[in-house]
């Protein structure tokens, strides 16, 4: 079966299996099938050579968080997004991957209000201990939460669907930094309502495309920050995606939040930096797709008085978008690593640039902070989360 | 290498690859009493992971797994080797898939007994300098383990991130370190096997001295025939005090070969010396971005370590040494992120190929190091005649060359003249007072080779060795020994009906 993924792409592994211990899956089970060398091998036996596409196959290709962990591993370059964004595209489109019900959930992330609608009905299951686990739904889930006010027109922050919903107040306090820094702020709101990564994800490329084409009209000429990693990463993408000089020249507009600030740090008010103990911990859209993880370290620096290295050279934590909901045992072991990498450096908080991977982290405890609110915390005395 | 190929295709016929068997699922009695004696999530019989595990990381495409296992335990290593007994079925351990020389590759739809779930570090024991770990543990893990006690495991192949200390003990691996240090096998001091019979044993001893014969240094680098690891007694060596990486450059291979060999005439021992040349340079430099030298004809990666004042005694006079070889350039790593980078591109370099062509051909082979400019000449001649593109990285210090010959299978022929002129490779070599295998193994890449290193009566009594472990031949038949001289590995592989697993 052609699964449309560009041959001479597929063709450029050649086996080594230096990805292997990079991968989450592999890492947790060991099992060739859910390793990237393992993947790309099924992607080839069914592409090149007619292999039917059994259900252990599906398997393979289901279980792959995207971290794209293997990608800066590989010596020979790999371009293991773009293979496994067109297996799922081409799959999803037959109707293997991506049931109708996931479909649906993610429609609901490009419509605001019917969103914090559910998000305020979930909040409020939430407090009465209604939401199972898994769902790694935030303990202090906002019912309301007070609307973002445009202070000028300097930059877009990018507020996105489920982290707008969930956790504005991070971007509050990202939007209090960049201030801070002398620029006015324009919240994207309904302006941009979704970026399209989880749809981009699940195999639906069709809809990020839309969705890209609308954000790119409706977000001109200014940079646009984004305090979200998985959501930076699918807009710095857009060019790629989409193969316009326009959609190009927006994708080079779009910046990690901290990659922007790092530069600009000398803008902001000297202040006592916070007396915590921070582990840094890299979202993997940041880390291996987007590669500006180093600027969360420089932006942070000078706010707290220790930042602090995990040791697993930024494996996945196993939120990967949806992944931890849809596969939670998967999930939950791939996250236990990271704990046991937590563990060793003992710190008051771990830093995570993703609304993802701080949700997944903190449904099993893990005092988790954006470094954003750190930042906000250092400079404008604002109250730190209990830990 | 074909031609062995081609007679186990003979011994036990394979049904078209692709045309469905091979993916259909079989529920044979072999398969129930597999998932009865471990359980029903340790053995896997679908196509897509038996299709899987048929590979390696060597070129080898011929290989038909039967049912794939994944034991936690010895106990159960135990279990399954007894049931594949029962059933008259061969047995092939495997690791992380990392072999280049076909060791891992399954004949005859062979139980495979998967040991990436083996992967604790069982004991740490300083005082005595020994861990016991399983044999899936991945060799950098343990070393990074040993870290904050201030120790590692000594040898650091190029797959150290990724291939475990099972496959370090089967292809007696070395690595960059071990011209200092020594291979695995001086730093095991005692195994735990399963026999093919299904009986553990115990080689060696973590005490002073070793009763009776060194049934262990048999072990370390049988590549799976004679049994299946299932701990392994690992030597601790202490982290050094300090560390010295020189990064020097050359006009030519050939002074880059010479100042290897006056560094060790001089009497320095360095912790390690890797050459590569040019080409190998820009690929590797392009993913590492470490500050190669783009433009040198080769560089030469150097690093002494010890106590401090020492180290630098002798990182100067390496220097000294190269720059009368006629080095261009020597540079002092200045930071440990800067070593690490230096090592993180000689230790990608296999992969970094693919920049360049889909497929390369990964060669192994020691000469002495008086030999290797001269050999090295004669490489990149025999590439030339058979117009392909070679690169050269290579452990200078013990003399293992490591040619790269890069193709594309796609294109009609390429793959032939790749193993022609590998023939050739390993003659000139062989010629040069060179042996067959540095550290990648026999396998089945090089078995065609043995009986021009050894006389008939040496591999006969290499058989008896084999035999006196594993009278059936059922432990990874049909790999090291040449077949004329293992008989019963013809047996072994043709026990499985013609057509059963596809």
């Amino acid at each position: 079966m052609d699964l449309k993924i560009d041959p001479e792409e597929l063709n450029a592994c050649v086996q080594c299996g230096l990805c292997l211990p990079h991968c989450p899956t592999f890492r947790v089970t060991g099992d060739e099938a859910m390793s990237p060398r393992g993947r790309i091998k099924l992607m080839r036996e069914v592409q090149d050579a007619g292999a039917p596409l059994t259900k252990e196959v599906l398997r393979s290709f289901d279980t792959c968080v995207q971290c794209r962990g293997c990608e800066t591993a590989c010596p020979s370059g790999v371009q293991y997004g773009h293979l496994m964004e067109a297996t799922r595209e081409t799959l999803a489109a037959k109707g293997k991957v991506t049931p109708r019900w996931q479909r649906a959930a993610l429609m609901a992330l490009n419509r605001p209000r019917m969103l914090r609608a559910g998000s305020a009905a979930l909040a409020i299951a939430n407090k009465f201990g209604l939401v199972p686990a898994r769902l790694g739904l935030p303990a202090n889930m906002p019912v309301r939460q007070a609307p973002l006010k445009t202070s000028g027109h300097d930059v877009y922050l990018f507020t996105g669907c489920v982290m707008d919903a969930w956790q504005r107040s991070i971007h509050a306090a990202a939007q209090r930094v960049v201030e801070a820094a002398g620029y006015g702020v324009e919240p994207t709101g309904a302006l941009a309502p979704c970026c399209g990564a989880l749809h981009m994800h699940a195999g639906l490329a069709k809809t990020t495309r839309k969705f890209a084409r609308a954000m790119i009209a409706s977000l001109p000429d200014r940079p646009i920050l984004v305090d979200s990693a998985g959501c930076g990463a699918a807009m710095k993408d857009y060019g790629h995606l989409l193969g316009t000089p326009e959609a190009a020249a927006f994708s080079a507009r779009v910046f990690d939040i901290q990659e922007w600030l790092a530069p600009n740090l000398a803008r902001l008010p000297v202040s006592e930096p916070l007396d915590v103990r921070v582990a840094i911990q890299d979202p993997c859209h940041l880390r291996h797709v987007q590669q500006v993880h180093l600027a969360t370290r420089e932006a942070l620096a000078p706010f707290v008085s220790e930042l602090l290295e995990l040791d697993d050279e930024g494996l996945c934590c196993g939120a990967g978008g949806a992944f931890s909901v849809l596969e939670p045992e998967l999930a939950q072991d791939i996250r236990a690593r990271k704990l046991t990498s937590i563990e060793r450096v003992d710190p008051d908080y771990v830093a995570s640039a993703n609304p993802g991977c701080a949700l997944h982290l903190a449904s099993s405890g893990v005092p988790t902070i954006h470094p954003m609110e750190l930042i906000d915390a250092a400079i404008n005395n604002t109250p730190l989360p209990a830990k | 290498m074909t031609s062995f190929l081609d007679r186990i295709r003979a011994a036990a016929p394979i049904a078209s690859r692709y045309g469905g068997s091979k993916f259909r699922k079989p529920t044979d009695a072999l398969v129930a009493d597999l998932e009865a004696a471990l359980s029903p999530g340790q053995v896997r019989a679908d196509g897509a992971q038996r299709a899987l595990l048929s590979h390696d990381a060597s070129l080898f495409d011929g290989g038909v797994a039967g049912p794939v296992c994944f034991p936690t335990t010895g106990e159960e290593v135990q279990a399954v080797v007894t049931v594949a007994l029962r059933h008259n079925r061969a047995i092939v351990p495997r690791g992380a898939g990392t072999g280049l020389a076909g060791g891992a590759i399954p004949f005859g739809a062979p139980v495979v007994i998967s040991l990436t779930r083996m992967n604790r570090i069982l004991e740490v024991d300083v005082e005595n300098r020994v861990a016991w770990v399983e044999p899936g543990v991945v060799n950098l893990d343990l070393t990074k383990h040993l870290k904050r006690i201030g120790f590692h495991f000594a040898p650091d192949p190029s797959s150290q991130q990724v291939c475990t200390i099972g496959g370090n003990v089967a292809t007696n691996s070395g690595g960059p370190h071990c011209l200092a240090y020594g291979v695995t096998d001086a730093h095991v001091l005692a195994v735990e096997i399963v026999l093919a019979s299904g009986e553990k044993a115990m080689l060696g001893s973590i005490g002073p001295q070793d009763e009776g014969l060194d049934l262990r240094g048999a072990f370390i680098g049988s590549e799976g025939t004679l049994g299946v690891a299932t701990k392994v007694a690992v030597r601790l060596t202490k982290n050094p005090p300090a560390v010295k990486t020189l990064l020097l450059s050359f006009a030519s291979v050939r002074a880059a070969a010479n100042t290897v060999s006056a560094v060790i005439a001089a009497g320095i021992v360095p912790a390690a010396m890797e050459v590569m040349d040019q080409r190998i340079t820009i690929a590797v430099e392009n993913f590492v971005k470490a500050g190669y030298p783009v433009d040198a004809a080769a560089v030469l990666l150097a690093e002494v370590e010890g106590l401090a004042d020492g180290v630098k005694i002798e990182a100067e006079q390496i220097s000294a040494i190269g720059t009368q070889n006629g080095a261009t350039e020597v540079r002092l790593a200045q930071s440990e992120a800067e070593r690490e980078l230096l090592w993180k591109g000689r230790k990608t370099a296999f992969g970094a190929v693919a920049q360049i062509k889909p497929d390369y051909y990964l060669h192994d082979t020691v000469v002495p190091r008086s030999a290797l400019a001269d050999v090295l000449e004669e490489i990149y001649k025999i590439a030339d005649r058979h117009q392909l593109i070679v690169m050269n990285v290579f452990h200078a210090g013990d003399g293992n060359l490591h040619p790269l010959l890069l193709f594309d299978r796609r294109i009609e022929g390429e793959l032939d003249r790749v193993h022609a002129a590998g023939a050739e490779i390993v003659e000139a070599s062989l010629a040069a007072g060179g042996v067959l295998s540095g550290e990648h193994g026999i396998g089945i890449e090089k078995q065609d080779y043995m009986d021009r290193l050894f006389t008939s009566d040496d591999l006969d009594h290499q058989n008896r060795l084999r035999n006196a472990f594993d009278p059936s031949c059922r432990t990874n038949p049909g790999k090291v020994l040449p077949m004329a001289h293992s008989c019963a590995d013809i047996q072994a592989l043709r026990s499985v009906p013609a057509g059963v697993w596809g």
